[in-house]
């Protein structure tokens, strides 16, 4: 599945990645009686009053539009989680913490439209600016590590958003490595290494097998 | 060669690089500026843009010099401090450039120099394309040359871009059809 909105170089826009959010699923306490909804993405409900139930965070949105519901926001998003995942982000510089894929998007959704149902919304908010801050310096950090020619960046735990910022950064960076570290333009240079010794310390290279 | 529709591939390719003539050469004397006949001599040097070079040195009637771009002086530059040196300035298709050039001047140190400058460059883009403001970006962008403008760009385009969802605004776009009244006399 490629992005829509650019074809030429085939990324998400932000409005994309929300998109896919939205499939998310979400916990939602209706205020009114429907019958099941009978969806391709599958079934929902049924809607009773004050029985909880798992609907799609498109369809909760809807439906707190609408004044039919309040959304029970996820246990992540409350101010002890939000504060324990800071600090251990803070703690480790390179690892990141297992925060559900599309936090950016679900806790931007969830202020723009259902402010009522967080409690402590302020402090909320920003503790997910302030974990996204984090997040995305220690991001740099690992970028900065990049070196010759990496066929790839491993970085666990990293969320959609997070990903999609610096996609189009990476993939040229990664090719731009890749160019100018190829055999053809690096390996006849060995033999010359003593000319510029710290130019041409080099880490053995695979070749790729094609 | 490149790719056919690249617009970079052909202003590459457009970058004056001295030759030396092996042959003497009738009837081109427009190249050399210094020629006073229509004649370009044996030994005379002579800017020629790199496809017209490189098409020479295959019929063997040229040698190419290796560009000021990869001189000396440069070189003990980049080493001391690669993210100053003012690379734009010297040749905008600095990296793409040195790649064709390299096979032709039979230069081995060029592909290592290459890696050596992107290798201490690529960190400072990475770190000024997504925080630097917009307006603290011209000054350093001049320095840059153009696949590390491309960079930049598409570093700091996307966080861009994320800042603007951020930030919200119109979150649904209607139709500019839908939003006209109906005259009672359509």
């Amino acid at each position: 599945m490629a992005g829509q909105s650019d074809p030429h170089f085939s990324l998400f826009s932000a409005e994309e990645v929300e998109f896919m959010a939205e499939d998310e699923m979400i916990e939602i306490v209706p205020n009114m009686r429907m019958d099941p909804l009978n969806l391709l993405c599958g079934d929902f409900g049924p809607f009773l009053p004050q029985i909880a139930t798992q609907v799609p965070l498109w369809l909760a949105v809807a439906l707190k539009r609408r004044g039919k519901c309040t959304i029970r926001p996820p246990e992540w998003l409350s101010v002890e989680k939000l504060t324990e995942a800071l600090e251990a982000e803070r703690e480790s510089p390179r690892v990141f913490q297992p925060l559900p894929f599309h936090y950016v998007e679900i806790s931007r959704l969830l202020f723009d439209h259902a402010r009522d149902d967080i409690p402590d919304i302020y402090m909320v908010r920003s503790l997910v600016e302030d974990i996204r801050n984090v997040r995305f310096h220690k991001i740099e950090i690992n970028l900065e590590e990049i070196q010759g020619r990496a066929h790839a960046v491993k970085i666990k735990n990293l969320s959609a958003m997070e990903v999609n910022i610096v996609r189009p950064f990476v993939v040229r960076a990664l090719q731009a490595f890749y160019k100018h570290d190829s055999p053809e333009m690096i390996d006849q240079s060995d033999t010359t290494a003593n000319r510029r010794p710290q130019v041409a310390d080099h880490v053995p290279r695979r070749v790729v097998r094609r | 060669m490149g790719h056919y529709y690249d617009i970079d591939d052909i202003l590459i390719e457009e970058e004056l690089v001295s030759v030396v003539f092996q042959k003497a050469a009738n009837g081109v004397g427009i190249l050399d500026p210094g020629a006073e006949t229509s004649t370009v001599e044996q030994g005379s040097k002579v800017e020629l843009p790199f496809w017209l070079a490189h098409e020479l040195h295959l019929r063997q009637a040229v040698s190419v010099n290796v560009p000021a771009c990869f001189d000396q002086k440069t070189r003990k530059e980049i080493q001391a401090d690669a993210a100053c040196v003012d690379l734009r300035n010297r040749c905008a298709y600095f990296y793409e450039l040195g790649c064709k050039i390299a096979p032709l001047v039979g230069d081995k140190t060029i592909g290592a120099l290459l890696l050596y400058a992107f290798k201490s460059r690529y960190k400072d883009v990475l770190i000024k394309a997504h925080t630097a403001a917009f307006s603290l970006a011209p000054k350093f962008m001049t320095l840059l040359t153009n696949e590390e403008t491309n960079l930049y760009e598409a570093a700091q385009s996307s966080m861009a871009a994320f800042k603007r969802w951020r930030m919200g605004g119109a979150r649904f776009q209607r139709a500019a059809v839908l939003g006209k009244k109906r005259r009672p006399d359509d």
